[in-house]
């Protein structure tokens, strides 16, 4: 039996020919694809720019090529897979239970989403119902994460176009969040809390004193923050009319959730497609119509106070009870297949299970909102000058985590 | 489940679908050709009965028998999710057509299914790999795929077992199964 010799990326007489640091923009093999080959043809007087992969404003660990005609961007090719992990394989190796730890840091500022879309396909795997308790407490945290989620959102934005000083207050607000969730679930980042049929552990005092506190001065902090920003006329004028997009261009490129409801769809995933309490709950769906990057931001800002009315009716309506379903611990759900969606902080986070009746998942696929923007940043740019690629790709709300798996 | 949406899918795609319509909870199911993926897509896009303008997902399957394309559609015409799936795609040469005519957006998930399936879709102007670096060889989510703890046991073992997709044709039977080797899996 013989095999062909062939140059690979883990030969180890490969990486003492190349010099460490050194990423060359054009790839060192002739072009595989129509595409590539477009963009690695110079046209007159272009050059490529390599960003990347550590770079500060690319949140996480992503390269850019960008292919530039002076200052202004005429195309650019992102190159992912520095943080690829394969949850998907690692997902069909793990039991039902496991999988929930393996999801978390995906979208790592928003970890809950990603356990509630894993959790919310194998609960219809397996015909589980959950104690309305339980959906309450998993409504309530999930939008305190929405809210922390966010909260990043408009430091990082607001660091990308050169401001410091806001990413220091959304730290603060966003630590005050997760300390208290970190009472709830015991993990300040990835939580782990969300189980197959409910949640792990029920409400506690230090969790209810640290949110009773924060409420009472919650919006005003939250609109304090904000006044930073939406009143600073630098900014204003900087991201108005920046990187827009157009309702139909937006539904063909796949978009979801607040980059969809900036171009005037109102498009969630809450009211599309209900899970959860969420009919029970009585709040509104902000929508713009600019598609602008001032547009994504301040609808971000509009989301945070409907999440703050979602929170205060899940605590009046929460309902007593158990807080999780009586399960086994060994789950053999019958062979099929369940497809689930959540309305994440940056849209829809999607699970999709095929199950053939043993206590691993068959195949598990996972839809990442992020990937998906992130593939349109090329689309948004064009034209526009080097320094806004930050701003607009800061706008989409990428997480790095996410987008590699 | 949305009982009507279910006779106007049979009304409509009678002769196409390769399967009866399946429902469970807030999924309805339908199975097609590989090759009838263009028709019956434009269909349920443009057709104001349907009105699928928004792809959810697409994602690949490999059951160990055959390979599948399984697209998520959402319309406001039907609170279910309709899957669809292209069905019986051959393992040795997965090819389907691309859906990137009606929605773009796809490009990046169809590459990701070539990345991790080997499927080729035909029309995709930028099929390449997305996550492995570009000299990899093999397609880590195949049902073939030999994890490292595993590679002792396996055909390939002590060679590059890694990058070994296929057990080669002119392997002998006695090799290609060895005792306590990973049986492929299958789900219909």
């Amino acid at each position: 039996m013989t095999t062909a010799q062939r140059p690979s990326a883990d030969d180890p007489r490969i990486l003492l020919d190349q010099e460490a640091g050194v990423f060359e923009p054009v790839p060192p093999y002739p072009p595989r694809t129509e595409r590539e080959a477009e963009f690695y043809t110079l046209g007159d007087g272009q050059l490529f720019l390599n960003m990347g992969p550590q770079h500060p404003s690319t949140h996480g660990v992503l390269r850019v090529v960008l292919k530039i005609d002076g200052e202004n961007v005429v195309d650019l090719d992102p190159v992912l897979g520095y943080l690829h992990r394969g949850v998907e394989k690692l997902a069909e190796n793990a039991d039902y239970h496991q999988v929930i730890s393996q999801v978390d840091p995906l979208e790592y500022v928003s970890s809950l989403f990603n356990e509630w879309g894993a959790v919310l396909s194998f609960e219809k795997l397996l015909d589980v119902e959950v104690p309305r308790r339980a959906e309450y407490i998993r409504v309530l945290s999930a939008e305190l994460n929405r809210i922390a989620s966010h909260a990043l959102f408009m430091g990082w934005m607001a660091l990308d176009l050169g401001g410091l000083t806001p990413i220091l207050w959304s730290f603060i607000e966003r630590d005050e969040i997760v300390e208290m969730l970190a009472s709830l679930t015991g993990q300040r980042m990835l939580f782990n809390y969300f189980r197959i049929g409910g949640v792990n552990g029920d409400l506690n005092h230090d969790f209810m004193s640290r949110l009773g506190n924060w409420m009472s001065r919650a919006s005003e902090q939250i609109e304090a923050n904000q006044g930073l920003l939406n009143e600073n006329e630098i900014f204003v004028r900087r991201m108005r009319g920046l990187g827009p997009i157009d309702t139909k261009t937006a539904l063909r490129m796949c978009f979801t959730g607040p980059n969809l409801r900036a171009t005037g769809v109102p498009f969630d995933i809450r009211r599309a497609h209900p899970y959860s309490v969420y009919p029970e709950l009585d709040f509104d769906i902000p929508t713009r119509v600019e598609g602008d990057c001032l547009a994504r931001y301040l609808l971000r800002v509009d989301e945070v106070k409907q999440s703050l009315r979602i929170i205060d009716q899940c605590l009046h309506q929460m309902p007593d009870g158990p807080v999780i379903a009586k399960l086994p611990r060994l789950l053999r759900p019958r062979p099929g297949r369940a497809y689930s969606a959540v309305e994440s902080p940056r849209g829809q986070y999607a699970t999709y299970v095929v199950s053939d009746g043993t206590d691993q998942p068959f195949r598990m696929r996972i839809h990442d909102p992020s990937y998906i923007h992130l593939q349109s940043v090329g689309l948004l740019m064009q034209g526009n000058l080097i320094a806004d690629t930050m701003a607009i790709m800061a706008s989409l709300d990428p997480i790095m985590g996410g987008v590699d798996k | 489940m949305d009982r009507r949406f279910k006779a106007r899918l049979e009304a409509q795609f009678g002769d196409r679908l390769s399967g009866p319509v399946r429902q469970r909870h807030d999924q309805t199911e339908i199975r097609i050709r590989p090759g009838d993926v263009v028709p019956v897509m434009t269909e349920l896009h443009d057709n104001p009965i349907f009105r699928f303008e928004f792809l959810a997902d697409l994602a690949g399957v490999d059951t160990g028998e055959v390979m599948q394309a399984v697209y998520h559609l959402w319309s406001d015409t039907t609170p279910d999710w309709l899957r669809v799936i292209a069905d019986g795609l051959s393992r040795d040469d997965p090819r389907v057509p691309s859906v990137t005519f009606l929605w773009p957006g796809a490009e990046w998930m169809e590459r990701e299914a070539y990345d991790m399936f080997g499927m080729i879709f035909e029309g995709n102007r930028d099929l390449r790999r997305i996550y492995m670096p570009p000299e990899y060889t093999s397609f880590p989510l195949r049902k073939d795929f030999t994890l490292a703890d595993d590679a002792a046991r396996s055909p390939g073992g002590g060679f590059r077992h890694m990058e070994q997709t296929h057990v080669p044709a002119n392997t002998p039977s006695t090799v290609r199964r060895l005792p306590g080797s990973r049986q492929l899996p299958s789900v219909k």
